[in-house]
């Protein structure tokens, strides 16, 4: 069974004439990486609000495990199960990185490890060193502060990953360790990745990739 | 917990802005702690003179009112018996009774100052209807409750032996007991300079050192008779003046001091003592020129320190009400993430209160600790100021008062004359004092925490961030 499944989602911001999304079945499967493209003003951003319980669909539904998100509590689902990468970050920029992704834990109910050690190892890993860990947000740069999203969003430990253009301000050698992660969690840890890009390079680790395009979901061949 | 933790965090991460908020809200408890204790204290001066001076009436004759009422020259029944003013002292109204009692004296047996020292006593004068009287050299004050002699401590004080209590007791000034070598322990014996039958033999029990001014009132400013001066007095109990069988028609002058339990119940009190027989050449009055003249300056400053509070408060809540609203607004995006990272509504409103609250206890302890310190030199100054300027306007009005004489004694129509106004205040920060800052500071908090919060739930999350990018 699909984790999320999207049936006859239609979207249309409120006031607005415009349909972002008409009538979209999608299904969102645990251990893929699933990458879409579309171009600037397509929707991406809106889907994954959608995905992550922030907004909700205008018209069908969005089921996680079979449940309608419109119906369930939504913090819960966001901080217990879904890991979000904004586009814009939305970090805390007056804290520092060590303890922005201390009060993600936090707000999840992390128990039973050490936060600052858990926090320091993600950190690492997206290759932000402690002393940066300790430095405010605002004093890092912007690739920088990108990681420090990416470590918050996967600091407890979500079965699904949503990332807005994680890579936007990355560097070659920092893309590349941020994917093999995303690759690590879907293929090793069997997350569900769902990535938005316009970024073409994303979609080399991707085992779904859908275009985006005036509302329409198509799919297309992996490894173009 | 981890929202208290984060609260305290976000009081540093946000320095600036909250040493704004605190700096008004200190402002604000300071200047009520101490504009509230002052008014308390104030207060509780006012009602402890007004449970004395305030309740404290005076059965005498008005002989200005008695000369605009044509009954001035009237002599008749004006001489009410000890047994009346027993009976005006047992009411249900009263909390207690102080009799006090003077009447002038005569002695060959020891020499009054100003008097002539060869010849003690001996110095006779007409009575006015033809007659010849021994010129009185000495006065007898008496009071049933030695206490009450609002001069010891201040003016004069006891510097060997004690206050009298015992029946036959005295005490007399070092002036006295020098110029005729009178010791502790010693007898000496005078009469009634009106009635010469009943004599007195009052032990010297102690002597007290007597800076008053020997003439103070100023109606001895060219004729200083020996008997007047002050240094002449012979302070005893109520009891012993009266032990001689005396009676008000010898020349002894009651002023008792009737204190009521309730001092708006004085128009009872006086119906009781008329039906008890008191004529209406009698007054029967609080002494109100007094109270106002000795409360004056008190209670100006206990309205001042209110306004102020009150005007304080006000102001102080809007700007604390417009702060707390812009600072929400300004942490709009925080909140955005909070809730954009699931942490529910009601918890982001908890840990935006909850720095409300740290900031509020913080200026708490602080407004207290600086408003208790700084109240007592506050009160003080304004105290001071109100009392010189009562005292000058009291000066300048003085000049009008007229004085008259009746039936051997005077009277001026300044009723406020000897009393001077309250000029001490201990202002101490009390329970009552800090329950009030308390509350005070709580429904400040409640305020900045209601406007936080309001605006944090009408908050969508997306529209925040959204809006911010
Ligand atoms: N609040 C809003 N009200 C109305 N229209 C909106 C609102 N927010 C976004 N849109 C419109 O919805 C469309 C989709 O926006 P969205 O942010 O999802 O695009 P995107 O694919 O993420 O683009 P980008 O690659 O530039 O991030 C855009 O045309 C945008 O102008
Ligand atoms: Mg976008």
């Amino acid at each position: 069974m699909a984790m999320l499944a999207l049936q006859n989602v239609s979207y249309r911001y409120e006031g607005s004439t415009k349909t972002i999304f008409n009538d979209v079945n999608l299904q969102f499967e645990a251990g893929k990486i699933y990458t879409i493209v579309g171009k600037s003003g397509a929707g991406k951003s809106t889907l994954l609000y959608l995905l992550s319980g922030l907004d909700v669909a205008t018209g069908g539904r969005i089921e996680y495990e079979g449940e309608n998100l419109a119906a369930i509590n939504r913090n819960h689902f966001r901080a217990q199960k879904a890991g979000i990468i904004f586009q814009s970050l939305n970090l805390l920029t007056n804290a520092t990185a060590l303890d922005n992704i201390i009060l993600s834990m936090n707000i999840s109910g992390v128990t039973g490890v050490d936060k600052k050690v858990r926090a320091l190892e993600l950190l690492q890993k997206v290759g932000i060193s402690p002393e940066k860990a300790s430095r405010k947000v605002l004093k890092l740069s912007g690739g920088e502060q990108q990681r420090v999203g990416i470590a918050r969003a996967l600091a407890h430990d979500p079965v699904l990953i949503l990332a807005d253009e994680p890579t936007g301000n990355l560097d070659k050698e920092n893309e590349a360790r941020v994917l093999k992660i995303f690759a690590t969690l879907a293929h090793d840890e069997g997350k569900c990745v769902i990535i938005v890009t316009h970024a073409k390079k994303v979609t080399a680790v991707a085992d779904e990739i859908w275009s985006l395009e005036k509302g329409v979901f198509r799919q297309l061949p992996v490894g173009k | 917990m981890y929202l208290i933790t984060n609260a305290l965090k976000n009081l540093w991460r946000n320095a600036g802005r909250n040493i704004l908020i605190a700096a008004i809200m200190l402002a604000i408890i300071t200047s009520t702690v101490v504009t509230l204790t002052i008014n308390n204290a104030a207060a509780k001066i006012i009602d402890d003179i007004r449970l004395n001076l305030g309740s404290r009436v005076e059965i005498g004759q008005d002989f200005m009112e008695m000369r605009a009422a044509g009954l001035d020259g009237r002599t008749d029944s004006v001489h009410l018996s000890i047994d009346d003013f027993y009976a005006f002292a047992t009411s249900d109204y009263l909390r207690k009774t102080i009799f006090s009692a003077s009447m002038y004296g005569w002695s060959n047996t020891f020499c009054a100052l100003r008097d002539d020292p060869s010849n003690p006593g001996a110095r006779e004068r007409g009575d006015g209807q033809g007659g010849i009287v021994l010129d009185e050299t000495c006065k007898l004050i008496s009071t049933s409750d030695p206490t009450t002699l609002s001069e010891f401590g201040t003016l004069r004080h006891i510097t060997s032996g004690r206050m009298f209590a015992e029946l036959n007791e005295c005490i007399i000034s070092e002036e006295l007991a020098a110029l005729n070598g009178i010791a502790l322990g010693d007898v000496i014996t005078l009469q009634g300079a009106i009635v010469t039958d009943k004599h007195y033999s009052l032990t010297v029990i102690g002597i007290y050192a007597d800076f008053t001014d020997e003439y103070s009132n100023f109606m001895f400013m060219f004729n200083r008779p020996v008997s007047e001066n002050r240094r002449n007095e012979i302070l005893t109990s109520f009891a012993t003046l009266i032990s001689a069988g005396w009676e008000t028609s010898y020349g002894l002058h009651i002023r008792n001091e009737y204190y009521l339990k309730n001092p708006d119940h004085v128009r009872f009190y006086e119906q009781e003592v008329r039906s008890k027989g008191l004529p209406i050449t009698y007054n029967v009055a609080i002494n109100q020129a007094a109270y106002d003249k000795v409360t004056g300056p008190l209670s100006g400053m206990k309205g001042a320190a209110f306004t102020f509070m009150v005007v304080i408060l006000l102001l102080g809540t809007i700007v604390l009400a417009l702060i707390s609203f812009m600072a929400v607004r300004e942490r709009k995006y925080e909140v955005g993430v909070l809730r954009a990272m699931g942490l529910a509504r009601s918890k982001v409103a908890f840990g935006i209160l909850a720095e409300t609250v740290m900031i509020a206890a913080l200026c708490l302890v602080l407004g207290l600790g600086i408003g208790s310190a700084v109240a007592q030199p506050i009160a003080d100054n304004m105290l001071e100021e109100r009392v010189a300027v009562a005292e000058a306007e009291d000066a300048a009005s003085g000049l009008g008062n007229r004085v008259l004489f009746a039936q051997g004694q005077m009277q001026t129509n300044d009723k406020a004359a000897g009393y001077t106004p309250e000029s001490e205040i201990q202002v101490r920060l009390g329970g009552e004092v800090i329950t009030q800052i308390m509350l005070i500071t709580l429904a400040l908090t409640a305020l900045a925490g209601v406007i936080g919060v309001t605006l944090i739930t009408q908050y969508e999350p997306l529209k925040i961030l959204r809006e911010r990018n």
